[in-house]
């Protein structure tokens, strides 16, 4: 039942916040909805872990550790973006950046903020659903329409470039589906000699895996490797990284924020699903290669842009593709020690993408640019805070202990070495120091400096109070994860390494 | 009126209008003006839903029909319709310089044909299968649709040829599902529709939108966000 009730809300939350209209009232929908979502989260999660998998409609829904991890994570993001987007959006109001291209005419901005706070909820809905379908064609179904949720929100300031960065996104997600949708069908035939059914269940993940040694292996390795193409393209691993600099530099940044850190993982999460049905199949060394090849490759791409970027926000997004190349290589690795990795780093990496989204955000709003250079540094001076907060997420995010992203960046490395990939381990060491020093200069020169006589900022109650709660989390979880999330995370290794 | 009984008769219908997408897809390829590629869509999409239905009446398989109706209204009907009201709506009825001129389009069509037929042969073994599947003339036939898609979406830079290439794709997916395993779960196939469709949409919406910003469909001048 609960699963239904994940469903249910945010999916009554976005119309709920079509028709009322008006400003509080979209706000109270979002920010209820989301605040019920993730208590209902925290209580999958609490009951997989008590009772096992859950499972709805004769397993058509279906949510064990890894589902309940990932619904977990969206939830949380899903908040923190609601309440951020709360103060974000009041600011760009009282600015008038709705009015300007919308030819002055008053109260514009409502139907703007309409479009927002009616298709976030359902952008989350498509979430939840690619975490909680048990059909793997469903889960592509679900994928899309993430896709198609969020086109809007990068098109959502209707300026020349959004609508660029929208029609790359669009399209290039679009392909990239197409080759996994392909892959799913290639599966879906793979198993069909082993299963022999035409029915619903013969794409279901749950029989599937039980029956993955037996599916046919030519077939299952080109369906692996569309697959990864596919869903690749989703979570932004090089070469299919392109759409990401810009979805991510247009889009309103509570939609940017979501983007980095919850479709990402919603398309590992796909990931995980054909990896392991094809690590039985196969196994777990022709899919590792391959992961290794793109995660390194994610790796190596990312680092000259971001040492030599210009634009704050366009380098959160190739800190993006750098980690989710780096999530990619933890998988690839393997082993207990690989895949725990994996799965600490997604953990990590949605707390900590979204303040770093949230303080650009409020640089941005403050200087009026996104560039480095006409930003002009000096930010702890104006907004202490933001500045802080900045210089605190960008330690955090490139993985300075006592951060957590150590943590989880450490134990990948142990399974690089326990799996004896050694050129590999000091290649990936290579390109995390080389991301974190290029990282460091940057926002150093925009946060610290002398005083370029700006006056205060950091005055919005909510923008203020999502930027503190999430730096506390951020610290707190450097030093102590809750135990039942620490159990919900090796649940999820768990069924990676053992199937089950 | 027993070769309507004859499987086998199904079989020849079946890679005759599978023949005939194939074809269709290649003059697409070398198609100057918007509409009547969009027209060559639609044709292609009711031989779709042909192919669905006859697969569907020589195997008695219920839910394929439904696939094969959903076709027929949306690819066949619906979705073309919409596009040619968008085109008016824009007024832009020429394409279209595409990157490579047509003759070398319509011979990089016939070699990625080539490649579908290696392609499909190299997973395909009906002699272990216990379902009586299609010959491996219609998978090729799909793969090849894909590629094709994929070539036509690179080399053309109309927004709205580039939607048509992703939905030409997407008849080839259709077609590998039905000729594989006779089509998907009715809830997946259900929900693929329902994802092409509102896919359609949002990208008529922006190829609206992108108009009106640039005033003009050409996508090689989205060119603003570079590094």
């Amino acid at each position: 039942m609960i699963l239904l009730w994940l469903l249910i809300v945010p999916l009554a939350a976005g119309p709920l916040a079509f028709f009322l209209r008006r400003r509080p009232l979209m706000e109270a929908v979002n920010l209820a909805a989301f605040a019920v979502l993730l208590c209902l989260a925290a209580a999958l999660g609490v009951k997989v872990l008590r009772t096992g998998p859950v499972s709805l409609w004769n397993d058509f829904f279906y949510a064990d550790a890894l589902s309940a991890l990932v619904v977990l994570l969206t939830s949380f993001v899903a908040l923190v973006c609601s309440i951020y987007a709360v103060g974000y959006f009041r600011h760009d109001e009282r600015n008038g950046i709705f009015q300007k291209q919308e030819e002055l005419r008053p109260l514009l901005a409502v139907p703007k903020l309409r479009e927002y706070y009616s298709l976030t909820p359902l952008f989350v809905f498509s979430m939840i659903l690619v975490a909680l379908a048990n059909n793997l064609g469903i889960l592509w179904v679900a994928i899309e329409g993430t896709t198609l949720a969020s086109v809007f929100l990068v098109m959502f300031y209707g300026r020349e470039t959004s609508l660029e960065a929208a029609w790359k996104y669009a399209i290039i997600g679009g392909v990239g589906l197409s080759m996994a949708l392909f892959g799913t069908i290639l599966t879906y035939y793979s198993a069909h000699r082993a299963l022999g059914t035409d029915t619903l269940a013969g794409l279901n993940w749950s029989v599937l895996v039980g029956n993955a040694a037996q599916f046919d292996k030519p077939t299952m390795r080109l369906a692996f490797i569309l697959i990864l193409l596919g869903y690749g393209t989703k979570a932004g691993i090089a070469p299919m990284h392109t759409w990401k600099p810009d979805a991510y530099s247009e889009a309103p940044i509570p939609g940017a924020a979501m983007l980095a850190a919850g479709v990402l993982n919603c398309a590992l999460y796909g990931l995980v699903r054909f990896y392991i049905l094809s690590s039985k199949c196969l196994g777990p060394g022709f899919a590792s290669h391959l992961l290794i090849l793109f995660g390194l490759l994610s790796m190596g791409v990312a680092l000259p842009f971001i040492l030599v970027q210009k634009n704050f926000r366009r380098m959160l997004a190739y800190s993006s593709i750098d980690h989710s190349g780096i999530m990619v290589l933890a998988l690839g690795f393997g082993g207990p020690l690989g895949v725990l990795g994996m799965f600490l780093h997604m953990t990590f990496h949605s707390i900590t993408k979204p303040l770093l989204f949230f303080c650009a955000g409020n640089v941005q709003q403050h200087r009026k640019t996104d560039l480095f250079r006409e930003a002009k540094g000096g930010l702890i001076h104006s907004m202490p805070l933001s500045g802080a907060a900045f210089l605190l997420a960008t330690f955090a995010v490139t993985g300075v202990p006592p951060f957590s992203l150590f943590l989880s960046e450490f134990t990948i490395l142990r399974a690089a070495f326990s799996a004896g990939y050694l050129v590999l381990a000091v290649l990936f060491v290579a390109f995390l120091v080389a991301i974190f020093s290029g990282f460091l200069i940057h926002i150093a020169n925009l946060v610290l400096g002398p005083d370029p006589g700006l006056p205060p900022a950091d005055t919005c109650r909510w923008k203020k109070s999502s930027v503190v709660g999430l730096a506390l989390v951020i610290i707190v979880m450097g030093f102590w994860i809750p135990a039942p999330l620490f159990r919900l995370i090796q649940g999820a290794a768990g069924i990676v390494t053992s199937g089950r | 009126m027993t070769f309507l009984q004859d499987p086998e008769f199904g079989d020849r219908i079946i890679t005759l209008m599978a023949a005939l997408v194939l074809v269709l897809q290649i003059a697409a390829v070398g198609q100057r003006w918007l509409v009547s590629s969009i027209r060559i869509f639609a044709v292609q999409s009711f031989l779709l839903a042909a192919i669905a239905g006859i697969i569907a009446y020589f195997n008695h398989a219920s839910h394929i029909y439904v696939a094969a109706v959903l076709t027929l209204i949306l690819k066949a009907g619906l979705l073309p319709w919409f596009l040619e009201r968008l085109v008016k709506r824009i007024e832009i009825r020429r394409e279209i310089e595409p990157l490579i001129n047509a003759p070398l389009s319509i011979l990089i069509a016939g070699c990625l044909t080539l490649v579908g037929y290696v392609v499909a042969q190299s997973f395909y073994h009906p002699e272990e299968t216990s379902v009586r599947a299609l010959g491996h003339n219609t998978l090729a036939v799909a793969i090849a649709l894909f590629l094709i898609g994929f070539f036509t979406m690179l080399n053309r830079r109309k927004a709205l040829t580039q939607v048509l290439g992703l939905l030409s794709l997407e008849n080839g997916l259709f077609l590998a599902a039905i000729s594989l395993t006779y089509g998907m779960p009715l809830v997946v196939e259900l929900g693929i529709f329902f994802d092409v469709l509102v896919a359609v949409m949002v990208l008529g919406i922006l190829v609206f939108r992108i108009r009106e910003a640039f005033d003009s469909m050409d996508v090689s001048r989205l060119r603003k966000l570079r590094e």
